[in-house]
């Protein structure tokens, strides 16, 4: 076990994550994901030509994109292929962070981009517990940011 | 309307929010696109120890981004500039979630707040002789454990049907930026 975090640990800080995940941004989708929250402003739910996402919204995109780019992530371990994550049950979501700083809102129609790179990974010995932060860029259609988010990763013993 | 002139150290914001059932986590993985069934089928959550679902760790998250959303009266005041918590407690159905942001730092237009949300998960409410009168999925599920009792999460007060046994328990401490316009 403790051979496979130290394989992901030197192989896994600070590269780039292979491919993007790109989807395009329904009405529906956006409206419906604020009014989840209670959220009744026309700026979030109102008609499609005034309507901007709520920042909650960027769960929506992050979740679907780490998802594309972590699952299909296949890594060469002592010659034999191996997914990132050996079992799906093992992962926790430990921490998240998202920034706009300079972005630019989210409209319906608009085609998102999702490009990420590895953060820091460590094993916490204790309770053998790995850790993997992912460094995230999301771009619309004009390639202006729309969110930074970091999501921080737990996986269990046996997922990795 | 909120500026940086009335606003100081020390001062907190908050939001209580008591309607987390199934159908709400239903409808959140939906337009999440997060259809994990541990957070919508209490089968499958059962089979991964978790004796029932929970709720998504983002679904929580999307109340502390509203809390600013509403204090800022929806980019009226300023904006969201940032927000980064840790999910440590998971959030059941039922629970009451109270999110809360203490500022910390004013720096120019800059307001920075230290983060918690607290989940308060009813067990049960017993009458003076000790017998249930009502019991919450909570108490039925068994979602508090030794481990809360050891940790002196499992508290009790009165209310009008007798004595309320809860856990009050921080469920994701974190931080947040956001910047005024005046």
């Amino acid at each position: 076990m403790k051979k496979n975090a130290q394989f992901l640990i030197e192989n896994l800080s600070g590269k780039e994550i292979p491919g993007s995940h790109s989807l395009t941004v329904r009405y529906k989708s956006l409206v419906n994901f604020a009014k989840v929250f209670g959220i009744k402003d026309p700026k979030y739910v109102g008609s499609e030509e005034e309507v901007i996402a709520c920042h909650a919204f960027a769960n929506h995109y992050t979740i679907k994109s780490l998802y594309t780019l972590l699952l299909g992530m296949k890594l060469v371990q002592d010659g034999k292929e191996r997914d990132f994550i050996l079992n799906l049950g093992k992962l926790l979501h430990a921490s998240q962070k998202y920034n706009w700083d300079g972005c630019v809102d989210i409209r319906p129609g608009d085609r998102l981009t999702a490009t990420g790179k590895w953060g820091k990974v460590w094993l916490v010995e204790a309770n053998m517990i790995l850790f993997a932060q992912l460094i995230v860029e999301v771009k619309n259609q004009n390639d202006e940011l729309v969110c930074r988010p970091v999501v921080s990763a737990a996986i269990r013993p046996g997922g990795y | 309307m909120v500026k940086i002139a009335d606003l100081k150290v020390g001062q907190i914001i908050k939001d209580e929010f008591d309607q987390i059932d199934r159908k709400l986590l239903r409808d959140y993985a939906k337009w999440s696109g997060d259809t994990n069934p541990i957070h919508t089928n209490d089968v499958v959550a059962e089979k991964a120890g978790l004796k029932g679902i929970i709720a998504h760790g983002l679904f929580s998250y999307g109340f502390v981004t509203k809390l600013f959303e509403d204090f800022l009266e929806y980019g009226k005041y300023g904006k969201l500039i940032e927000t980064d918590v840790e999910m440590r407690g998971m959030v059941r159905c039922g629970d009451l979630l109270v999110t809360e942001a203490k500022i910390t730092k004013i720096d120019g237009k800059r307001v920075y707040f230290d983060m918690t949300q607290t989940t308060f998960t009813y067990v049960d409410i017993k009458d003076k002789d000790g017998n249930i009168v009502k019991q919450f999925e909570a108490g039925e599920r068994g979602y508090v454990t030794e481990k809360d009792i050891e940790r002196g999460l499992v508290k009790t007060r009165e209310v009008d049907e007798g004595t309320l046994t809860y856990r009050e328990r921080v469920a994701t401490p974190g931080t947040a930026i956001i910047e005024l316009n005046e």
